[in-house]
């Protein structure tokens, strides 16, 4: 249903927006995930680390992991736009 | 190199006669990590923990007490700087002789210091309660001694009238105002319930006498005095610093080494008659100890090498040439390498840089934390704060390489187009060029990322077969062939169907069977052993299948961390530069010469804030990608800390 009243430019800046809202959102939301993983995660590893100087490695492996999430994100995000 | 430094394993078994000899001489050459003797079940009843040699609380309580007076002097040995060395046979002589008269010195120093200080205390709690009471014209016997009036001293929100025969002062000038009502005994109770109506607040009365005017002078007097007291009292505590720090950090250093001494027979295992020990020395060592030992003793020694059965127990220390041993640092971070565990520090140190690089290739931030951790290096007095700044001088060497092959410098380009894949952003419609080539540099950071992981694996395989024998050792190789198989697996077939920039396209191979061409059919089949070799091991691992991609991708945050920082730079060259510095500069104003500084200032803050981001982000994104998606693959950890029984000396000499 294109309005008639639409020229192939106004069409592909539309489509240029919408590429740049997907690609916010792939980021933002996927952003916000990793955040919450990691709230969790991190307020122990700290916790751990201070009690046992020697896990701090083990910690912020555990803690990083979620952050694949964002990656992910931030991938889908740069091929959309590029 | 890649492995951490060959240990020998020592048995000392000695006469009780000798341990004295044996004790100075494993000292003096600071090479024998002892292994502490724990006396457990199994063990013969006849052995038992040695005891201290004589001396040793002698020893510890003149460690004390000079440990006492540096801590008052305020000198921490660490932080001396090392002026000359002083002979121990001097130092010794000092210790009886000097010593005690320091000591006596500095103990009525302190003393006479905290007597001051509370004197100062004192007085300092008598002005103020002294203060409300100068306000007012009385001596301060006037306000007791009555049996038949009652004195109100306070505090109070506003004057009141009292309407009973009374005598009233009132002061507005004293924070929180302030009354003084002198009622006879009979109108106490109403005038006290005047008083509180109007919030007041009673302030006892200060016991002294004379007015208060004259006391607060005398007070202040006296604390003026504490004061300049406490003041000379430092003075003569500095200049006993001063004249001293050289000699008390090598008691401390003497001292700390005799009570060292004195208290490793508690280490040993000893009979009646003999001792044992056991302990480890580097290889390269292992045969000037011996030696060594057996002319001091003349012989009464037995010193034999046992087999290393457990290598949990063996010390490690890391054996890297010069530049990669800053490194180290970043490697006791995760935890160290287990010893016949490959250590992985050398490779860390030449990859680190370059990640770094690729990720804050800038040559304007390169300079700036290159400047900075030269600079800090004369301020960081401490082991492990100098070896991350010569890693991160490192690192940003690579970031000023990596920002001329960028042709970045702060976010704006270099005379010269960039070299290998251009990070120039189109913001502010300043890029020239033909833009980013975000879908190139994605490609390579993935092709880093296999083989990253595929040298990770490699390791994994090799460390496998050092550290487990037998059917374990064939299990967990094939474990991580496995992994390799399914990786490289899965890439076949995405090549064998899709055309990717810079990748081998073999899509046009000759088709096989099922519409698969033969890139495609190799790849399931790599993919279908892969993960047999997995299921062998522990099917269980298989849900970490959905990891090879995830860790490959993760390798993308070299790019991304990478460009998020350019454009930061680039947002603020536009910001301070394009839209408030050079409308300005069209037709100066004296307003417009205002908006220009202003423009500056957020050119400076913008590119502070972002060289701090890229430090953070380019460090902890490079290390995490080794510790998470490098280590995993191969790294087990858990080393004990070679920590030899001695002592370098660095203000003593024998």
């Amino acid at each position: 249903m294109v309005d008639v009243g639409m020229t192939l430019e106004m069409v592909q800046a539309s489509q240029m927006g919408m590429k740049a809202l997907g690609a916010g959102l792939a980021v933002g939301l996927t952003g916000i995930g990793s955040g919450v993983a990691e709230m969790g995660i991190g307020a122990a590893a700290v916790g751990a680390t201070a009690e046992n100087r020697d896990v701090f490695g083990l910690a912020l492996l555990l803690t990083v992991i979620p952050e694949t999430i964002v990656i992910f994100g931030l991938v889908v995000a740069l091929l959309l736009l590029f | 190199m890649l492995r951490p430094e060959r240990m020998r394993r020592l048995f000392i078994a000695a006469p009780k006669g000798e341990i004295d000899t044996i004790i100075r001489e494993l000292y003096r050459h600071n090479v024998y990590h002892i292994e502490d003797f724990v006396p457990e079940s199994e063990s013969p009843e006849e052995l038992s923990i040695g005891h201290p040699l004589p001396g040793a609380s002698d020893a510890a309580s003149a460690l004390i007490n000079v440990r006492a007076i540096e801590k008052a002097c305020g000198i921490e040995p660490d932080n001396v700087e090392i002026r000359e060395k002083i002979p121990a046979s001097k130092v010794r002589a000092m210790i009886q002789t000097d010593l005690p008269a320091i000591q006596k010195t500095v103990k009525d120093l302190v003393a006479k210091r905290s007597d001051l200080e509370s004197c100062q205390k004192k007085y300092e709690q008598r002005l103020k309660d002294l203060e409300p009471f100068a306000a007012f014209p009385l001596d301060l016997e006037s306000y007791r001694g009555y049996s038949w009036f009652t004195v109100f001293t306070g505090h109070i929100a506003h004057d009141v009238s009292i309407d009973v025969p009374h005598e009233k002062y009132f002061s507005d000038q004293v924070d929180g105002n302030m009354i003084v009502v002198v009622v006879p005994n009979e109108h106490r109770e109403g005038v006290e319930r005047t008083l509180l109506d109007a919030g007041f607040q009673a302030v006892p009365v200060p016991e002294e006498s004379g007015t208060p005017a004259d006391n607060l002078k005398a007070h202040a007097e006296k604390v003026r005095k504490a004061s300049e007291g406490i003041a000379q009292i430092n003075k003569d505590i500095e200049e006993i610093r001063d004249r001293h720090t050289d000699f008390l950090v090598a008691c401390d250093e003497l001292l700390t080494a005799d009570v060292e001494r004195a208290e490793a027979p508690l280490r040993f295992a000893t009979t009646e008659e003999t001792f044992i020990t056991e302990g480890w020395v580097p290889d390269d060592r292992a045969d000037r100890i011996q030696e060594a030992l057996k002319k001091a003793t003349g012989d009464r020694i037995y010193i034999q090498e046992l087999e290393i059965e457990d290598d949990a127990r063996v010390p490690v220390e890391y054996e890297n040439p010069t530049f990669a041993s800053p490194t180290q640092m970043l490697i006791d971070i995760y935890a160290r390498p287990r010893y016949s565990e490959i250590d992985p520090t050398l490779m860390v140190a030449i990859v680190f840089p370059i990640f770094f690089g690729m990720i804050l290739g800038d040559v304007g931030y390169g300079a700036i934390l290159l400047a900075m951790s030269l600079g800090l290096r004369k301020i960081v007095k401490g082991e492990g704060g100098r070896m991350l700044l010569k890693v991160l001088s490192y690192a940003s060497v690579s970031s000023i390489i990596f920002g001329i092959l960028y042709s970045e410098i702060f976010g704006s380009a270099l005379p010269w187009p960039a070299l290998i894949f251009s990070r120039h952003l189109n913001i502010g419609g300043a890029a020239g060029g033909h833009g980013p080539q975000v879908v190139e540099l994605m490609i390579i950071a993935i092709w880093i990322g296999l083989l990253h992981i595929t040298l990770g694996r490699i390791l994994g395989i090799v460390n496998a077969r050092k550290i487990y024998s037998g059917k374990h050792a064939t299990q967990a190789v094939l474990s991580h062939a496995g992994w390799l198989g399914t990786m490289w697996g899965i890439m076949l077939m995405i090549w064998a169907f899709y055309a990717i920039p810079l990748m081998p396209d073999l899509t046009g191979l000759p088709v096989v069977a099922m519409g698969l061409n033969v890139a495609a059919v190799v790849g399931v089949v790599l993919l279908v052993a892969g993960i047999l070799g997995i299921a062998q091991e522990n099917p269980l691992e298989l849900v970490e299948l959905p990891t090879i991609i995830s860790h490959v991708l993760s390798y993308a945050r070299l790019v991304a961390v990478g460009l998020s920082s350019v454009a930061i730079a680039m947002v603020v060259n536009y910001i301070a530069i394009g839209m408030i510095i050079e409308p300005q500069l069209e037709a100066i104003t004296p307003v417009g010469v205002i908006i220009i500084i202003v423009g500056i200032l957020v050119l400076l803050m913008g590119h502070a804030l972002n060289t701090a981001l890229g430090l953070l982000g380019g460090g902890l994104h490079s290390i995490r990608l080794h510790y998470v998606e490098f280590f995993t693959k191969f790294y087990k950890g858990g080393g004990k800390k070679y920590n030899p029984f001695g002592m370098k000396p660095k203000f003593t000499e024998e």
